[in-house]
This record gives C-alpha cells, structure tokens and sequence, in this order.
C-alpha cells in the first residue's frame, strides 16, 4: 500500500489521470496493468527522492518521468503513428471520422459494421476500376477505328457494310458532312475524350486506392492488438499475478 | 536488453542502472513502452511480483529469443563499428598516373 502525504498522493493522481485519457484507445486491461507499473515507479522513485519539500520532490519524479504524452505514445496503434504523413486526402480524413465514430475498441456490432463498411468501398473501388478500364478500352477501340478511316477508309467502309460498325442515326448523319479523313480526325478526337477520362480516373483511383489501403491497415492492425490482448488474456489467467485494488494514494 | 541479460529487473531498477552507468540519458517513463513492445513481441516475459517497500513491481527478463536476438544485433554492431573503425587506403597509384597533363598552347 502507497504512504503518500494527501497532497502528493492528489498530485500523483492527477498525473495517473491524464496518463490514463491518453490511454482511452488502448484495451481496459493493458490500460490498468500499465497504470499499475506506473503508479509502482513513481511510487519508487518518490521514495528515493531526497528533499523536504514533499510536493518538489513529486514533482522532480514526475519531471524525470515524462509528459503523458511521451510516456504512451508507443502503446497507440501503429497506423494511427502512421496516419500523421498522409493526412491531405478525402480518405483519409474519412478513416479519422471512422476512428472518431466507433473507436478503435469496437464491440462485435461496431466490428461487423467496419467488415460492411470496408467491403462496401472496396466494392465501390472495383467497380470504379471496371469503369475507367471500360473507358481507356472503348477510347483505344475508337481511336483504332479513326485511323482505320483515315489509312484505310475502303476498309472502314466494308466494316461499315458487315454492320461490324454501326453508325446510323444523328451520329452517321453528322459525319456524312466531312471527308473520310476528317471523319477519321473526329473519330479520333472523341475517342481521345474517353481515353483521358479512363486515364484520369486510374491517376484518380490510385490515390483512393491507397485511402483504402491505409483503412485496411488500420482494421488489421486493431485486429492483431485485439487477437494479442485476447492471447495475454489467456496467458494470464494461467498465471498467479498478484490481485491489486484500485490505486489508492492516501496514507493509510 | 543487455542490462535483462542476466538478471531481471521491473522498471525503476531498469532505469537506475541506465542512468547509473551513463549509458543513456531518457526520461524514466519512456522505458515502458519500450518494454511493453518487447514482451508484446515475446523477446522479454513478465511477471508480478509482491513488494515489501510499497506497490507489487512488473520484473522482466529477457526470453531465449530475446537472447538470440540481442546476441545477433550485438554482431551485427561489432561489425559496423568495426567497418567504421577502419581505415581505409586509397590504392597506390603508378607513376605515370601521377604525371602532370600539360596542355600546349597554339
């Protein structure tokens, strides 16, 4: 049991506090095993603090100790260290508000919720991908025939015939008003129109690519700390760890 | 990891025989982390143990992968610093290497 005069123990506990507030994403049991170690070493080291003044030499312990900050900032999940660089795009700031709305403790409702959720966007991405692919397909296609029409306009003309290619209605009508080079020109400016839009979607996708990417980071790396802390759970059930009470600093 | 070589320690007496030997210069309270990442990465293992001073201390010890790997490393820095500690000899040039380049006007 802690022998803290009232005053160090309210500052000792403070201190625990605001260790404890940066430790809210960490599961409950890590967070009181290392709040335990921590309220043991300041324990320690206030003991072996020489001085009268019992509030300066709690102070010159928490001094040496730390900023809570410092003291955590391990024990937060990796890919929320990793985060920080990567902050300038949509989903990114998105991933924040997933984080901000279930946390990274989720119960098994927030946890099929966050499975949907990534299924759905990695859903929403492939489909995005066929579409751009789709787009650079037909733009390379149309811009082959341009040039068939151009080099090769008797060629053109039987593909036409075969019903191989079919340009009837206002399309056909509106070409029928060019020479087949210029035919071949316009074919090829449209058909550019689509390519850049299939490229311009991949250059686009490759940035949502890897917002995807980081959110499935950060869900696998929530789910290994959860497997690991289940693990330890297990391990120390099997252990006789000594039982301790809700840290007290008061003399007793 | 060399100080949990041979002996365990909890926190506190990790940190005095750092500070203690000059070794490293840290605020107390970041060895914990470290710790935690060590045992959560299975190179230290932890227990509780009662203490007749005050609070129940956390003793770590190094685990026989924590040996292995702390000896590895300890090669691996062995060589580097003896890579770093050599001194390297430019090779001996010949003689008509060295022979000044005259350029002639005109």
């Amino acid at each position: 049991m802690n022998n803290y005069p009232e005053v160090v123990a309210k500052i000792a506990n403070d201190y625990l506090e605001r260790v404890k507030s940066q430790l809210r994403l960490v599961p409950a049991h890590e967070q009181g095993e290392f709040l335990r170690e921590i309220e043991s070493h300041l324990y320690e080291s206030y003991q072996q603090m020489p001085g009268e003044d019992d509030v300066a030499r709690i102070l010159a312990v928490l001094r040496n100790f730390g900023e809570p900050a410092e003291v955590v900032a391990d024990r937060l999940p990796g890919a929320m260290v990793r985060s920080g660089t990567r902050r300038n795009l949509p989903l990114y700031i998105m991933g924040g508000i997933l984080i901000a709305l279930f946390g990274l403790p989720l119960g098994s409702a927030g946890f099929g919720v966050l499975v949907g959720l990534l299924a759905a966007l990695a859903g929403i991405l492939v489909a995005y991908f066929a579409v751009a692919g789709s787009f650079l397909l037909v733009g390379t296609v149309t811009m082959l025939l341009g040039l068939i029409r151009i080099i090769l306009p008797q060629l053109f003309d039987r593909l036409v015939a075969l019903g191989y290619i079919q340009l009837g209605g206002p399309v056909g009508e509106f070409l029928d008003h060019f020479s087949a080079g210029y035919q071949g020109i316009l074919i090829i400016l449209f058909a550019s129109l689509f390519a850049g839009a299939g490229w311009g979607m991949l250059w686009v996708g490759k940035y949502m690519l890897r917002g995807l990417r980081f959110l499935f980071s950060l869900s696998f790396d929530w789910m290994r700390r959860f497997a690991q802390g289940a693990r330890r759970k297990l391990r120390r059930d099997n252990r006789e760890a000594p039982q301790l009470s809700k840290a007290s600093f008061v003399k007793q | 990891m060399g100080v949990l070589y041979d002996e365990r320690h909890y926190g506190y007496s990790l940190v005095r025989v750092l500070s203690e030997s000059g070794s490293i210069s840290l605020k107390e309270g970041t060895i914990y982390p470290i710790l935690a990442r060590l045992d959560r990465d299975g190179l230290v293992r932890s227990e509780w143990v009662e203490s007749d001073q005050g609070p129940p201390r956390k003793y770590y010890a190094l685990t026989s992968s924590g040996r292995q790997l702390f000896d590895a490393l300890s090669q691996e820095l062995d060589v580097l610093v003896s890579l770093v500690q050599r001194k390297w000899k430019a090779p001996e040039q010949s003689e008509n290497s060295r022979k000044k380049l005259v350029v002639r006007k005109g």
